[in-house]
Order: structure tokens, then C-alpha cells, then sequence
């Protein structure tokens, strides 16, 4: 799964200790997603849509190997 | 509100701070088998036996119980350490501590099942003796391992 987490902190101009935070999660975690280290709850992906303003689906998108 | 067992933060320092000087006191008493007879006392059992006949359900026996005082500081201490917060206690750390729980408990076992096939008599004994710390201790080894991992590649990362 990718995702685009630090695109839109950079489109947005938010730190990762900010989206950290914002998203009530440590900067190790938002690290850990943008390197693709983690793949997180729903709970945090529905977190960090609403602080993007960007549908969920936008934000992680599922790659060939998982439908494996 | 998740509820996640585990103690406050501060619990973890309080732990390491018993489990230190009980881990020494405990492999000194097993070691030297130091028994200082200020810890004589008569004590309640439930279970008790006098190898190998003798077995009682309800009784008091003398014993030394510094031993049992040892036992109970270090898994009391180990606990601590084990399942307190972490200061920045999230959902990754979540997924950390299960990974190492999973980690700490094959290794246990495996050890045990070794034991099993490999080891006899009272050597068998002092085995079970060490098991019932060990899964605790595997597991915060590989758990604080694992954190240690993950602070480390945030540094890199400033």
C-alpha cells in the first residue's frame, strides 16, 4: 500500500511533528507510514484524511501485491 | 475508550528500579543458596509436602522466605517494566509490543521444549525455576530492542 502522506504535508506546509500532533500519534509513527513501514488503523487513516481534507481512498492507495 | 492494560508511564522506572537489585539478590540467593535465618518464619500453606511422601492440602510449615520475597519483587518488577506506558504510547508501539509478546513467547517455549528432550532430574527443576522469568525478561529485551530501533531511525531522520 502507498500512500501520500507526505505530499500533502508538503502541499500544506505541515511538519511531521505538527501532523504527529494533530493526528494524536508520535512523529516515529507518521515517519514509520511515509516510509511504508506502517500501515495504520482505521481510526488514524480517517484522522489524517479529515485533517488533509482528502478522501481516505486518496491518501492510501492499495498496490497490485495486495490483492495477493 | 480502547482499554489496553497496561500501567502509567511511570511505572516502568519504579520497576526497573526493583528489578535491578531483586534480579542480583535473586541469582545471589539461588547461587550461594543464602538463606540468613532472620527469614525463618512459620507460614501458611495451602499445598505442601515433605519430598516425596507427606502431602498436605491445609498447613504451616517453617520456612525462609526470602526466596519467596525475591520471587514475588522481580515478576512484580518485570510486569512493571513489561506493560508500562511507553511516553509516547500510540498504535505503532502497540503493534511493537504484540510483535514482541508473539517473539518472547516462541522463544520461551522453544527453550522449554529443549528442556524437555534435553535436560533431567533437578536440572529439570532449576530450568522451571528460570522459566517462570524468562518469558518476561525475552520480552523486554526484544521489546525495548525493537524501541530503541525506532527512536534510532527517527534520529536519522532530523
Amino acid at each position: 500500500m502507498k500512500n501520500s502522506i507526505k505530499v500533502q504535508r508538503a502541499k500544506q506546509n505541515i511538519t511531521q511533528a505538527q501532523l504527529a500532533e494533530m493526528s494524536m500519534v508520535s512523529r516515529q509513527t507518521i515517519n514509520a507510514m511515509e516510509l511504508g513501514k506502517y500501515v495504520p488503523s482505521t481510526l488514524l487513516s480517517l484522522r489524517l484524511s479529515n485533517i488533509f481534507g482528502v478522501p481516505v481512498n486518496e491518501l492510501f492507495i492499495l498496490e497490485e501485491h495486495d490483492w495477493q | 475508550m480502547e482499554i489496553t492494560y497496561l500501567l502509567p508511564s511511570k511505572f516502568k522506572r519504579i520497576g526497573w528500579l526493583l528489578l535491578i537489585p531483586s534480579a542480583i539478590l535473586g541469582f545471589m540467593t539461588v547461587a550461594y543458596e543464602w538463606e540468613p535465618v532472620f527469614f525463618d518464619v512459620k507460614v501458611f500453606a495451602i499445598m505442601t509436602d515433605s519430598f516425596p511422601l507427606n502431602f498436605k492440602w491445609i498447613g504451616r510449615l517453617e520456612n525462609n522466605i526470602l526466596d519467596e520475597i525475591l520471587g514475588i519483587l522481580l515478576i512484580i518488577s518485570c510486569l512493571m517494566v513489561a506493560f508500562s506506558k511507553e511516553p509516547e504510547e500510540d498504535e505503532l508501539i502497540a503493534s511493537l509490543r504484540l510483535k514482541a509478546l508473539v517473539w518472547a513467547t516462541y522463544w520461551n517455549y522453544g527453550i522449554l521444549l529443549l528442556a524437555f528432550i534435553l535436560v533431567y532430574d533437578i536440572s529439570f527443576f532449576w530450568v522451571m525455576i528460570f522459566n517462570m522469568y524468562t518469558i518476561l525478561i525475552f520480552f523486554i529485551i526484544k521489546f525495548n530492542w525493537s524501541l530503541r530501533q525506532l527512536r534510532k531511525s527517527i534520529a536519522y531522520e532530523e
